[in-house]
């Protein structure tokens, strides 16, 4: 024991002000300017980084094991399991799950498909180019809470909405947009690929740009048709944008609150609980009702299922690369 | 270009692929029309009187011109305020996104210490985890702070971005060693080479996450829905849940608001149109 620490090389044995020097280096050397850098900027900007960013995730996810309630918090205590348990009986967390699991399901490959169909088309080298992005992209960039409000004035009740107008003009049965529970979500569905489908149009396209021309028109030369070219090198070729654009497709529809929210709050003309998505119920069991620990694990099985997702989608999609 | 398709040995029938051209120019003009049908049918029935904007024959364009939904907004909700809450949260935010960033990229991108690897590893997951999975422990924090309903509670999650920081750092890995050490023995300082080196090189970059970061805080919803609980803290986005608690609808009304909210959106994004949709697909991140 005294024998290692006597051994220069450890370290131990040096002063203050020698280990100092040992990390940080001599006044005035190039090492020292670093160290001085990173104590005094770096440092405070990833401590705040693990703070905002890595330290919740890690905390609800324990509070997912808790009964913690705002209003009560001296109740606090460990219950195990007790919250998923719970969570398996709950009426509300079964539509809620179905629905996101069918808002995942049915949202992502449309988006993606119809993302990329646009992208093939708008990249021919066309005049209105950028008139095709700006008007495809403009929903995206718009805020959702407005957009979503204009949507639910279209989808207003009975004969009164512009939706069932139309359906109406062609011949068809009114429909009750947002209050009949088998087409609520698939109405809500439509304002979200509406919303988004611009943002993976513009992903695809930087995609399919990044192709060198050359090995397109060799393809021609080879007599390949436009759908062999399409399908033998700009769909091989834009492998891991497609990759990238499905995982932040899935992540996103996991999560989906606002539209849904918008949707469903007041009472003239909105859907109600048939259309809660797990992010919702989270928002009212934590905030509404103050449950924050009931609602932790809804955000807990939120996070574990989307990041499930996004591992079976590398195994499964990135593996050639 | 055409001697270019004549060496390859293209010729390709002219007037055929201009019909095919024509077809392909009319389908993405109906449907490009097709996705903002719903944003000027809102803006052309905002202008028409109440009676108007929810009836069993809707017309396109207004019957009789009306602004009277507009001369209302300010009586129903202050917007104008609305509109000052969101700018202080994406101005506020932006500073410390930009420092953040160009920090964090330099020294992750030319710095080496031990646990670097997996702090970036760490950066890079965050991208993906939204923060709604994480968004009550967010609240807990800034309830233990005191900041429910401040200012400073409302722009908390949003002074940080992983995207930022990476996007940063791949930026920063392009810029040579030789320009940083040049500098050195120049004799500057590191705040110096952040200063004079980084942030020079960096602009596109800078400027790219600036309007990604813009267009997230604009449109964050959940997170002031729950700290924001008087109308002084309420963002634009907030502000326009106004009109959804009433059990009728003003749609007159609404439809305004939605307006007067999409319209400073529109208009950055019509005069930075190229350098918005660059950015974003840069970055390739939504925040």
């Amino acid at each position: 024991m005294a024998q290692s620490v006597a051994k220069p090389e450890t370290g131990h044995s040096l002063t203050l002000g020698g280990r100092v020097r040992k990390l940080f280096g001599a006044a005035g050397t190039i090492r020292r300017q670093k160290a001085i850098f990173v104590v005094s900027t770096f440092v405070p900007m990833i401590t705040l980084f693990i703070i905002i960013r890595v330290i919740p995730i890690g905390w609800v996810l324990s509070l997912a094991f808790t009964n913690f309630n705002l209003r009560r918090p001296k109740l606090f205590r460990f219950m195990g399991f007790e919250n998923f348990a719970r969570l398996l009986k709950d009426p509300v967390f079964s539509i809620s799950f179905k629905n996101t699991m069918e808002f995942v399901l049915i949202s992502v490959p449309v988006v993606l498909i119809l993302g990329l169909v646009f992208a093939l088309l708008i990249n021919r080298k066309l005049k209105l180019e950028g008139l095709y992005q700006t008007l495809f992209f403009l929903p995206f960039i718009l805020s959702s809470v407005p957009a979503t409000i204009i949507w639910k004035w279209i989808y207003a009740p009975g004969k009164w909405g512009l939706a069932n107008y139309l359906l109406e003009s062609i011949g068809l049965d009114r429909v009750g947009w947002l209050t009949d529970p088998q087409i609520a979500l698939l109405a809500v569905i439509v304002v979200y690929v509406w919303k988004n489908v611009g943002y993976y149009v513009v992903i695809f396209l930087v995609g399919l740009k990044n192709i060198p021309e050359e090995i397109r028109e060799a393809a021609m030369v080879d007599g390949a048709t436009r759908w062999q070219a399409i399908r033998y090198v700009d769909l091989p070729l834009i492998r891991s944008v497609m990759l990238f654009a499905l995982v932040m497709a899935t992540i996103a529809a996991f999560a989906v609150f606002t539209i849904v929210y918008v949707m469903s709050q007041g009472t003239d003309a909105s859907a109600g609980v048939e259309i809660s998505v797990l992010a919702m119920q989270m928002y009212q069991e934590g905030f509404t009702y103050s449950n924050m620990g009931y609602a932790s694990a809804i955000a807990a099985i939120l996070f574990v299922i989307s990041c499930l997702a996004v591992i079976v989608q590398f195994r499964f999609f990135g593996r050639e690369q | 270009m055409t001697s270019h398709n004549a060496a390859a040995g293209i010729s390709r029938p002219k007037p055929r692929i201009k019909w095919g051209l024509i077809l392909l120019n009319a389908f993405l003009l109906l449907v490009g029309f097709l996705m903002i049908l719903p944003l000027i049918w809102a803006f052309l029935s905002s202008l028409k009187p109440s009676t108007d904007i929810v009836t069993q024959v809707p017309t396109f364009f207004p019957k009789t011109w009306t602004l009277e939904h507009y001369v209302e907004l300010p009586r129903i909700a202050p917007f104008v305020r609305f509109f000052a809450n969101s700018l202080i949260v994406s101005i506020v935010s932006a500073v410390f996104v930009i420092a953040v960033s160009v920090v964090g990229g330099y020294v992750f991108a030319k710095y080496h210490f031990r646990g670097r690897g997996l702090l970036l590893l760490l950066v890079i997951a965050t991208i993906v985890i939204p923060m709604e999975t994480y968004i009550i422990p967010l609240f807990l924090t800034i309830k233990s702070l005191g900041w429910v309903n401040k200012y400073a509670g409302l722009i908390y999650p949003t002074i940080i971005s992983s995207t930022g920081i990476f996007f940063l750092r791949q930026h920063i890995l392009t810029i040579p060693d030789e320009l940083i050490d040049a500098a050195r023995i120049d004799g500057a300082s590191e705040f110096g080479v952040l200063r004079h080196v980084i942030f020079p090189n960096s602009v596109p970059a800078i400027a790219a996450i600036t309007i990604v970061n813009w267009v997230y805080t604009w449109s964050l919803f959940l997170w002031p829905l729950i700290v924001a609980s008087s109308n002084k803290l309420f963002t634009m986005e907030i502000g326009l849940m106004y009109f959804q608690r009433d059990n009728i609808i003003d749609y007159g009304g609404v439809l305004s608001a939605a307006v007067v909210t999409l319209l400073p959106i529109l208009i950055f994004f019509l005069i930075f149109r190229t350098k918005i949709i660059a950015g974003i697909a840069t970055t390739g991140m939504k925040y």
